[in-house]
C-alpha cells in the first residue's frame, strides 16, 4: 500500500433539502493508492451520498473530497476521466447487446476504433462472455449482467474503481471471477472502493474498512486489526452488528 | 464532442429499432389516426353538405304551392332526404312528432293547412293596397280589410341536432318561403296592373335571383388551393400525431434514468447536454419521418376511402422548416415531461392528458373562431396552435416561408424554453453535474 493517499476526504458533510439529519457527518478519510477499501454500513448509512459526491454528482453541503489532486465539486470532468463506476443497479441497455453496450460506454470515456474493440474483446474473453457479446443484454443471466456491468467501469483503466454492491445477487461463479478480477487489478495498482452487506466477502477482499452509520465512520481499519482490537468477536459480521446495532434499519 | 454526440445518437436508433412494437406504433398509429379521423369528418358532418344523408320527415298539409315550393327547395339542396309517408301511409303532424321525440328521425317540418290561401290572398291584398295608393281599384274597401295572420311552419328538432344545424334548416324554409312571396307579389302586380291599366303590357321577365354567390379562397400564390376535409384535417391530426412523441420519448427517458444507466452517464466525461441532444436529435428525425408518413397517407391513402387528395401547396421548402419546427416543439415538451415525471404513469397521464388540452384549446378540433373569448386567449399561447395556423397558411393559403416566420419564430423560442426548463431542472436535481 502506498503511503499516498489518492482519495482525501475532509470534513465531508451532506445536508439534504428539508433532512432534519445530515446524510454524512463532518467524514474524514484519506485512502491510499493500491487499497481495497470496504465502504460499509446499513441502509441508510450514508455510503451511497458518500459515493455520490466522490464521483461529483452531488455537491457537499461541507467539506471537501480530492482524488489524485483533484477536487471532486471544482473539477468533476477530471475526475470523471479517474474513476471507474460500477452502480449497483445492472446500468446496462436490455435491447443493446453486450459489446453494443460496453462501445456506447466506452465512446463516452473518449475511446474509440481499435483501441476500444481490442479492450472490449480483452474483457469479454477476461470475463468469458466472448461468445455471448453478441446477443442481447436482455436474455443475459444475472451473473452476465454483472460482469458486463463491471467492464463498462473498467474499460478507459480507471485509477480508482468505485463499486456499489457488485455481486448482488448473483451466482457463486461469477461472484468469484468477479472477485478475483478485482484483486487482480488491485495488484496491478488500481485503487478500489467497494461497499457490500457481504461481511464475509468484504473481510476477505478489502484491505481496510469504514464502518458507517447515521452519517459518521464509526470504526475504520483492517479487518485483520479490528478483529485483533476486538477479541469478543469473531469475525466482522459481529463488528459490524456491534456498532450498527440489531435494529432493522428502512 | 462531436463523436460523444454520434454516438448517444447510435444507441438511440439501435434502442428504437430493437422495440419493433414501439416502432410500429410510432408510425402506423398516427397514420391510422389521419384516416379514421379524416373519414369521420368527412361522412359525419361534411355529409349534411354533400349527400342526401339527413332524413327529413315533411308533412305537407298546405297540398299547394307553398308546400310544394319548400319541399322542392329541399330536395334540390341534395342534403336531405324527405320522406313523405311511412309504412306507405301520408305523415301526420302527430306521427312526425311521436317519430322526432322517439330519436327515429331528427327533424320534422310540418306546412300547415291553408298555407298558400293565406299567403297569397295577404301578398294580393298588399299589391291592392298598393295600387290603392295610386287611386286604382276601391281604396275604401282596400284600406280597411287588415293582413291576415303570419303562417307557421313548425319544425320538429331532435333535442342533439346542433343549433348551427338548426339554424340553416330554419334560413332554408324562410328563404324558400320569401322567394315564393316575391315571385307571387311579382306576378300579382303584374296582373292586377293589366287589369288596372288596359294600355299596361305584362312583363314577359321571368322572376329570378340577381344575387349570386362566388366563393373565393383568397392565397398567397396564383394557384387557389380549394378547402377540403382532407386540407383540414390532415395537418391538424399531424400536429397532434407529433406531439404524441412525448410517450415514447418520456418513456425512454425515465427508463434511462430507473435502470441505472442514467447514473452511470452522469459519472462519465460527457456532459448532460450531449446526452440530451443526441436524444433530440433522433427523436426529431422520427417525428419528421412520421409526418411524412401522415401527409404521404393524405396524397395515397385517403383518396382510396373517397377523400380528397392532400396538396402540398407550391413552397415545400415553408412546408419542411414548419414541419422541422413543429417536430422540435414536440420533441422539447418530451423531453421536459420526460425529466420533470417522476414515474412511468406520471409521464403517461401528464403528457397524454396535456397534449388533448394544448390541442383542444390550440384549435385544432374547433375552430377558434367558435371559441368564447377568454378561450381564445389561452389559444394563442398553445404551441399547436401556432403550429395548425403555420400550417394553415401553407396548405390552405399557399404561403412560403417569410408568412409562417412568426409561427416558425414561436415555435422555435418554444423548444429553447422547453430544452432550457429540463437542463435547469436537471442541474437542480443533480447539483453537482453540468
Amino acid at each position: 500500500m502506498s503511503e499516498k493517499p489518492i482519495i482525501e476526504i475532509r470534513e465531508l458533510t451532506k445536508i439534504y433539502k428539508g433532512a432534519d439529519e445530515p446524510a454524512i457527518n463532518a467524514i474524514s478519510l484519506d485512502i491510499f493508492q493500491n487499497e481495497i477499501f470496504g465502504l460499509l454500513g446499513p441502509n441508510g448509512a450514508g455510503k451511497t451520498t458518500t459515493i455520490s459526491i466522490l464521483c461529483g454528482l452531488f455537491a457537499p453541503t461541507k467539506g471537501s473530497v480530492t482524488i489524485d489532486g483533484h477536487d471532486s465539486h471544482a473539477e468533476p470532468a477530471k475526475i470523471k476521466q479517474i474513476i471507474g463506476v460500477v452502480p449497483q443497479d445492472i446500468a446496462l441497455y436490455p435491447t443493446l447487446t453486450g459489446r453494443e453496450n460496453l462501445t456506447f460506454f466506452g465512446n463516452m470515456y473518449g475511446m474509440y476504433g481499435s483501441q476500444l474493440r481490442d479492450r472490449i474483446n480483452h474483457y469479454l474473453g477476461e470475463f468469458g462472455l466472448e461468445k455471448h457479446a453478441d446477443k442481447l443484454v436482455n436474455k443475459y443471466s444475472g451473473g452476465m449482467k454483472r460482469r458486463v456491468n463491471l467492464i463498462a467501469g473498467l474499460l478507459h483503466h480507471p485509477k480508482v474503481i468505485i463499486l456499489d454492491e457488485p455481486t448482488v445477487g448473483i451466482d457463486v461463479q461469477s461472484r468469484v471471477v468477479i472477485l478475483e478480477y478485482l484483486k487482480e487489478l488491485n495488484r496491478k495498482g488500481v485503487t478500489i472502493i467497494y461497499t457490500s452487506h457481504y461481511m464475509e466477502e468484504a473481510e476477505h477482499l478489502c484491505t481496510r474498512v469504514a464502518i458507517i452509520d447515521r452519517g459518521r465512520i464509526v470504526t475504520l481499519g483492517n479487518p485483520k486489526e479490528l478483529l485483533v482490537l476486538h477479541p469478543e468477536f469473531k469475525n466482522l459480521e459481529n463488528i459490524f452488528i456491534h456498532f450498527t446495532g440489531k435494529d432493522m434499519r428502512d | 464532442m462531436m463523436k460523444k454526440y454520434f454516438s448517444v445518437c447510435r444507441k438511440e436508433v439501435l434502442l428504437l429499432i430493437r422495440d419493433k412494437a414501439g416502432l410500429t406504433m410510432l408510425f402506423l398509429m398516427p397514420v391510422v389516426l389521419i384516416i379514421i379521423s379524416s373519414l369521420m369528418q368527412e361522412f359525419g358532418w361534411n355529409s349534411l353538405k354533400k349527400d342526401p344523408m339527413v332524413q327529413v320527415l315533411f308533412v305537407n298539409n298546405d297540398l299547394d304551392s307553398l308546400g310544394v315550393t319548400i319541399r322542392k327547395g329541399f330536395r334540390q339542396s341534395g342534403s336531405f332526404e324527405i320522406i313523405d309517408s311511412l309504412n306507405h301511409k301520408p305523415i301526420t303532424e302527430s306521427v312526425a312528432r311521436e317519430a322526432v321525440k322517439k330519436g327515429d328521425y331528427l327533424i320534422a317540418i310540418v306546412v300547415p293547412e291553408g298555407a298558400t290561401r293565406c299567403m297569397r290572398a295577404n301578398v294580393r291584398l298588399s299589391v291592392a293596397k298598393v295600387l290603392a295608393g295610386f287611386g286604382f281599384g276601391n281604396p275604401s274597401l282596400v284600406n280597411s280589410i287588415t293582413l291576415k295572420d303570419s303562417v307557421n311552419v313548425t319544425i320538429y328538432f331532435d333535442p342533439t341536432v346542433k343549433k348551427t344545424f338548426k339554424n340553416a334548416m330554419v334560413s332554408s324554409v324562410r328563404e324558400n318561403y320569401y322567394r315564393t312571396q316575391s315571385e307571387w307579389t311579382f306576378n300579382t302586380f303584374n296582373q292586377e296592373m293589366a287589369v288596372q291599366m288596359p294600355m299596361y303590357k305584362p312583363s314577359n321577365a321571368a322572376f329570378r335571383d340577381v344575387l349570386s354567390f362566388r366563393e373565393v379562397f383568397p392565397s398567397y400564390r396564383e394557384v387557389e388551393i380549394i378547402p377540403n376535409t382532407t386540407q383540414h384535417n390532415v395537418p391538424a391530426w399531424t400536429i397532434f400525431a407529433m406531439f404524441f412523441i412525448v410517450i415514447p420519448l418520456t418513456q425512454s427517458l425515465i427508463q434511462e434514468r430507473e435502470g441505472g444507466s442514467l447514473f452511470r452517464l452522469l459519472t462519465m466525461p460527457v456532459p448532460y447536454m450531449t446526452l440530451l441532444l443526441g436524444k433530440v436529435g433522433v427523436y426529431l428525425v422520427v417525428c419528421m419521418l412520421q409526418t411524412a408518413a401522415m401527409l404521404l397517407a393524405g396524397v395515397y391513402l385517403l383518396p382510396l376511402f373517397g377523400m380528397p387528395t392532400l396538396v402540398f401547396g407550391n413552397n415545400l421548402i415553408a412546408l419542411f422548416f414548419m414541419t422541422l419546427v413543429v417536430s422540435m416543439a414536440s420533441v422539447g415538451y418530451g423531453l421536459m415531461v420526460g425529466t420533470i415525471a417522476r414515474t412511468h404513469q406520471q409521464a403517461a397521464a401528464f403528457g397524454s392528458i396535456s397534449v388533448i388540452m394544448l390541442a383542444a384549446i390550440g384549435g385544432l378540433w374547433v375552430p377558434i373562431y367558435l371559441m368564447p373569448p377568454f378561450m381564445r386567449t389561452f389559444s394563442t399561447v398553445s404551441p399547436l396552435n401556432w403550429a395548425i395556423t403555420g400550417y394553415y397558411n401553407i396548405f390552405l393559403r399557399g404561403g412560403n416561408l417569410m408568412q409562417v416566420a412568426p409561427e416558425i419564430t414561436r415555435l422555435v423560442l418554444f423548444f429553447i424554453f422547453t430544452v432550457l426548463v429540463t437542463a435547469l431542472f436537471h442541474k437542480f436535481k443533480n447539483p453537482g453535474n453540468s
